[in-house]
């Protein structure tokens, strides 16, 4: 079969150039401004995705992980005594001030338990032993740190509240929302930290499920017992905690009107492109009527075209976003591009060609064959 | 046997508040393997006839019969495959696609006829060698003389055997010596394989392939 629509469109080589930027860039704009937010949003959860809890207790109300409220530490025996439950501990997600050594002080939102294996969490630890944590006034501090606090060494000391701590480990990739790095430390030592409101309290109390336990029937048992809180599973958890920041901060919206406007540009240039290309090309149309061909022979040379600038265009635009990772990486930002999403973005781009070439299909239909005895 | 007929054709066309008759009653009949000149000055009609016999147009009354198929007036769905099946069209421009090389040119039209893949590849092939391309056949429009053209355009044309030829002023765009070429070329196709052969023309050297020559006035043919 010779294809007229392929030959064509590959006729005019900057036309073609033109139509298939004009669908990369919107493409590369959707998964740069989508692959950032699902980064970000990754940030948001990503310790409650890898902490091995089947359940999270909260105090009422908890917005997100990092904003946690404290309750009395020994609700944990009652969450312990709930037919299902295999293991439940306290774990402690707080904001504490860390002294630099040029004098600055920043924040570091720390993760306190009394087994961090039991949990896997820290899941990535570069250096250091987990277990020495519970042998004195240590704590590990994730390699992100470094934007933030500056270049530190494992056996450096740093004040966190007042005291000097030491580094005896660093992990990788535990995040927070906020960019404010992470560190883990022993459940005790957080307590003995912030004394004043920490001691004899948690905030949360995570909770892992015995084999075979139906998640509904100790869920509402939890609820039952302590009805002052809040039982969460982990996807609603972690959903519960993502949802907070697209709501409350408007990236949301703002990712959602930066995509609609990628898309809109998107579209505007393959419909136009693709318009001006028909207007072009209405003699040759004109002699495809002549011919024998109908409405529908020249609808499907259009189809096609839209979708060849459509493969293309999303086959550009996905190596861009791709070659933008390590970039983004150096900022510290994650570009996170699954199959699904790529396969969801690719389905939109063939569509919304699709729609763009419909512009022209009016155009088409009107084409009078007669036009081929003009000079 | 006739294969192409028209009996007392009529086309009105509307402008505005005023309706002018361009057809006023043609009949034309053309035997299978008969090649007729049509004549004419402009204006007369010529080219309006051509597309209603190449079913681009229907008559506003009359009676159309294309290879024994009689044309419905109020069903415009049906000409593009009553065009597809029975009638091979060459033009003044040539209108050849200017992306597709020669033997594409005619596979395509090929394609559209519903002949596919290798078969219409070798049927391409064959249409190009009878009009002697066979060595041009990979050459784009572009980089063809008038001539080449104009014989990619009547290899198109016979291409899927179409009955009936129709040709509107095959040799303006070419030099008489060419022209003279090319008709003749054309003109023994079209017996050879017995097709019925309409030239629309102003050029009175288009006589000499004619069977029959018609000339048109006002919308009538003249007697």
């Amino acid at each position: 079969m010779v294809s007229l629509a392929r030959k064509n469109l590959l006729h005019d080589k900057l036309r073609f150039l033109i139509t298939v930027s004009g669908v990369a860039f919107a493409v590369t704009l959707v998964f740069v401004q989508v692959g950032l937010f699902l980064g970000l949003l990754d940030n948001a959860s990503i310790t409650i995705e890898k902490t091995s809890a089947d359940l999270w207790v909260t105090s009422k109300a908890t917005p997100n992980i990092d904003f946690a409220h404290t309750f009395p530490e020994q609700y944990v025996q009652r969450v312990r005594s709930v037919p299902g439950v295999l293991r439940a501990d306290n774990l402690i997600v707080w904001f504490m001030q860390l002294a630099l050594p040029t004098g600055a002080q920043e924040g570091t939102l720390v993760y306190a338990l009394e087994d961090f294996s039991a949990w896997n969490v820290p899941w990535k630890v570069t250096e250091g032993q987990l277990s020495d944590l519970r042998r004195g006034k240590y704590f590990f501090l994730d390699g992100s740190a470094v934007k933030r606090y500056g270049a530190f060494r494992v056996g450096e000391y740093r004040e966190i509240l007042d005291r000097r701590l030491k580094i005896i480990g660093r992990t990788d990739e535990a995040r927070s929302f906020t960019t404010t790095p992470i560190a883990f430390m022993d459940y005790r030592l957080a307590q003995e930290l912030n004394y004043q409101v920490l001691s004899g309290h948690t905030t949360y109390v995570v909770v892992k499920l015995a084999p075979g336990a139906d998640v509904d029937q100790v869920k509402s048992e939890i609820r039952r017992r302590l009805p002052y809180n809040d039982v969460y599973t982990k996807a609603e958890w972690a959903r519960r905690s993502r949802s907070y920041w697209v709501k409350s901060t408007g990236i949301g919206l703002n990712m959602y009107l930066t995509v609609f406007l990628g898309v809109l540009v998107g579209v505007v240039v393959v419909a136009q492109t693709l318009y001006t290309s028909t207007m072009e090309h209405l003699k040759e149309f004109g002699t495809v009527k002549a011919i024998g061909g109908g409405n529908g022979d020249i609808y499907r040379i259009l189809a096609e075209q839209a979708s060849i600038a459509a493969v293309v265009g999303f086959g550009l635009g996905a190596a861009m976003s791709y070659a933008l990772r390590p970039a983004m990486g150096t900022l510290d930002l994650k570009l996170i591009v699954t199959p699904g999403f790529a396969g969801i973005v690719f389905a939109g781009t063939l569509v919304l060609c699709l729609v763009a070439s419909m512009v022209s299909f009016r155009k088409v239909a009107g084409i009078d064959p007669a036009l081929v005895f003009r000079g | 046997m006739n294969v192409l007929e028209s009996q007392n054709v009529v086309k009105t066309f509307t402008e505005g508040r005023q309706t002018v008759d361009v057809l006023k009653g043609v009949s034309l009949s053309v035997e299978r393997g008969e090649i007729v000149v049509l004549e004419g000055p402009s204006g007369s009609g010529k080219t309006t006839l051509l597309s209603i016999l190449g079913c681009i147009l229907t008559p506003s009354s009359g009676r159309v019969v294309i290879d024994g198929e009689v044309v419905d007036p109020r069903d415009d769905r049906r000409l593009p495959a009553i065009r597809k099946r029975s009638i091979g069209f060459v033009f003044q421009q040539f209108n050849l696609f200017p992306a597709l090389t020669a033997a594409e040119n005619v596979e395509y039209a090929l394609n559209v006829k519903g002949v596919k893949g290798e078969v219409a590849a070798r049927e391409a092939g064959r249409a190009l060698e009878a009009v002697g391309l066979a060595d041009r056949r990979h050459f784009l429009p572009r980089d063809l003389s008038g001539g080449q053209k104009q014989r990619v355009a009547i290899a198109r044309a016979l291409a899927g055997k179409p009955p009936v030829l129709l040709a509107d002023e095959p040799t303006a765009n070419l030099d008489s010596q060419v022209g003279q070429q090319v008709l003749e070329m054309f003109r023994d196709l079209a017996k050879r394989e017995e097709r019925a052969l309409v030239i629309v023309t102003h050029d009175p050297k288009v006589r000499s392939v004619a069977d029959r020559v018609v000339t048109m006035r006002d919308g009538l043919l003249a007697a």
